[in-house]
């Protein structure tokens, strides 16, 4: 089952003057997924996230949003995107409130009672009427959802969205991106450098270094089961096992064969290993953490560069 | 559709007044309006209502001349410094009409500030003197309107400066930039009008800096280098066009990065 994705990025490229900050990047997100692009700082996640938003042109190939191009008609693209980009930088003068009156204002029916919705969902409670001088800098980041969640985007844009909160702060935000996810059918972007937190928290990475796309993977399967990349068999005969999978492209290590698959192909295997008279003794999933395959897949290294 | 637009310049409003700087700004102005007729009334000097408005007027420009520049030079470059651009610009919005609306929201400033300026001072003036006093202005016309033409065409070149300082604004995106350098050309302009004088240089007619005070038009129909009200009047709207277009390829064309 596929759906139209709602997001499709199309040979994106950026030069400026000779250097090229994101390299001809494609790639597609399906609606209602949480998208995380993650990369070392200065591989060109920041300036993917502003060819999307339209705050830089694009040097070459397209962008489209629900179908509408980010050059063409960039007014109906914009029309489907709430983001916040990099901190949330409100208008200090004004208050919480205010300042999202402001942006309601720039969009199509947005109701009084919707920015009292908005301002209940992210908890900022009376404080709303304070002028955002006062804020905390989480206070402030739940202002920036606010803002991005005013007119119930389809497409919602985090950069960096775990900078400056606190684990209780990170927490709520990733319950909350699920909940935008399952029940109003929100597409999810975000961009990180931090690993272990994009892989609690989306359904599929892409990877980026020296602006080009490396890897797109998926984390998690329709059903939102995390998703294993290899199962282990422990086996009587590891080379006989593995001489026998060669179908399904199984490694051989000293006790076990590795085989990438899904849940009926584990059982087929299984079978098939019992039937030639190797002695299966476990059966135990793969999971490598997401910074293993990263660090893997960009041959290790550091990862701020 | 226009009536969305109004809407992005209540915003920008909203971004205006909602500002102590901006209320200082209006009280400073009321406050001169009010002070100058009563300093003239002070000094016992027999001047009829027009002669104080104009004098009062002549030194409260400057002051509306400060208040919108400095508020042109932030409408743009505020939004770059305090980065709220990137939420701005992210609206289903195209660049053009969001420069437009700040565009409109500071006209809408200047004129308020010739607003206060008209009733304030006027209405001061009217309440310490009365009539004409035989103090002679030596300008044809009725007192009244060569007053009222004073403030037109200052209120005129405030627009002028003060699109100056927007462009500068939108360009450099550096408000302290835009300040400076469109002050200095109010306050240089008659110094460049002597060094390029059009008696000598033919060119120095299309000079902005010579047409930027229409208020020699009052007394004379004939201007520097003995063009016509006409021909500066061109020659205003050729360079506001200008500085608009070039406003526009700035903020429109460029990105915002980091």
């Amino acid at each position: 089952m596929k759906q139209e994705p709602l997001v499709r990025l199309l040979g994106v490229t950026k030069k400026i003057s000779s250097k090229v900050l994101v390299d001809d990047v494609t790639f597609d997100i399906a609606p209602g997924q949480i998208f995380g692009f993650l990369g070392p700082n200065g591989a060109g996640k920041t300036t993917t996230i502003r060819m999307m938003v339209g705050l830089m042109s694009i040097t070459q190939g397209d962008i489209t949003i629900g179908g509408y191009s980010i050059r063409k008609n960039y007014e109906q693209a914009a029309a489907q995107i709430g983001a916040i980009v990099e901190n949330p930088e409100m208008y200090k003068f004004l208050s919480g409130y205010n300042n999202l009156k402001h942006f309601a204002r720039m969009m199509q029916g947005i109701t009084k009672e919707r920015i009292d919705e908005v301002v209940e969902l992210v908890g900022l409670g009376n404080r709303i009427h304070e002028k955002v001088q006062t804020y905390s800098l989480g206070m402030r980041q739940r202002l920036g959802v606010a803002q991005a969640l005013l007119h119930r985007p389809k497409l919602l844009i985090l950069d960096e969205p775990t900078n400056g909160l606190d684990p209780q702060g990170i927490r709520e935000l990733r319950d909350y991106l699920r909940r935008l996810t399952q029940e109003e059918g929100t597409t999810v972007f975000v961009s990180s450098h931090l690993l272990s937190e994009m892989e609690l928290m989306c359904d599929t990475v892409g990877i980026i270094r020296h602006g080009k796309l490396v890897d797109i993977r998926q984390l998690r399967t329709d059903e939102g089961e995390r998703m294993f990349e290899e199962t282990a068999f422990t086996v009587s005969d590891a080379d006989a096992a593995a001489a026998l999978l060669q179908d399904y492209q199984a490694i051989a290590r000293e006790h076990s064969v590795l085989v990438r698959g899904d849940r009926d192909m584990i059982a087929d295997i299984n079978a098939a290993l019992v039937e030639a008279g190797i002695r299966v003794y476990a059966i135990q999933p793969v999971t490598r953490s997401l910074e293993d395959q990263f660090l893997e897949m960009t041959g290790g290294g550091s990862l701020v560069e | 559709m226009l009536n969305n637009f109004t809407r992005l310049v209540a915003n920008e409003n909203m971004k205006i007044y909602y500002r102590v700087r901006t209320w200082v700004m209006m009280g400073i102005l009321v406050l001169f309006n009010a002070a100058m007729p009563v300093m003239l009334y002070l000094t016992d000097a027999p001047m009829d209502v027009w002669t104080v408005f104009t004098w009062t007027e002549s030194f409260t420009i400057y002051l509306s001349a400060i208040f919108t520049v400095v508020i042109a030079a932030d409408i743009v470059a505020g939004e770059f410094s305090g980065g709220t651009i990137k939420l701005l610009l992210i609206r289903p919005w195209s660049r053009g009409k969001i420069l437009l609306s700040k565009f409109a929201a500071l006209c809408l400033f200047g004129l308020l500030c010739a607003g206060i300026t008209m009733v304030v001072g006027i209405a001061v003036s009217m309440l310490l003197f009365s009539g004409n006093a035989g103090f002679s202005d030596g300008f044809d016309g009725s007192p009244m309107s060569n007053s009222l033409l004073l403030l037109l065409t200052d209120t005129i070149q405030v627009f002028v400066i003060s699109l100056i300082a927007f462009m500068l604004s939108t360009v450099f995106r550096s408000g302290g930039l835009a300040i400076g350098l469109s002050l200095l050309v109010l306050f240089t302009k008659d110094i460049f009008g002597f060094i390029f004088n059009p008696e000598r240089f033919v060119w120095a007619k299309y000079l902005l800096f010579l047409h930027t005070d229409l208020s020699g038009y009052i007394s004379s129909s004939v201007g520097p280098g003995g063009v016509g009200l006409g021909f500066s009047v061109a020659i205003l709207a050729v360079y506001c066009i200008l500085f608009m277009l070039v406003s526009w390829l700035a903020f429109t064309k460029r990105d915002v990065e980091a």
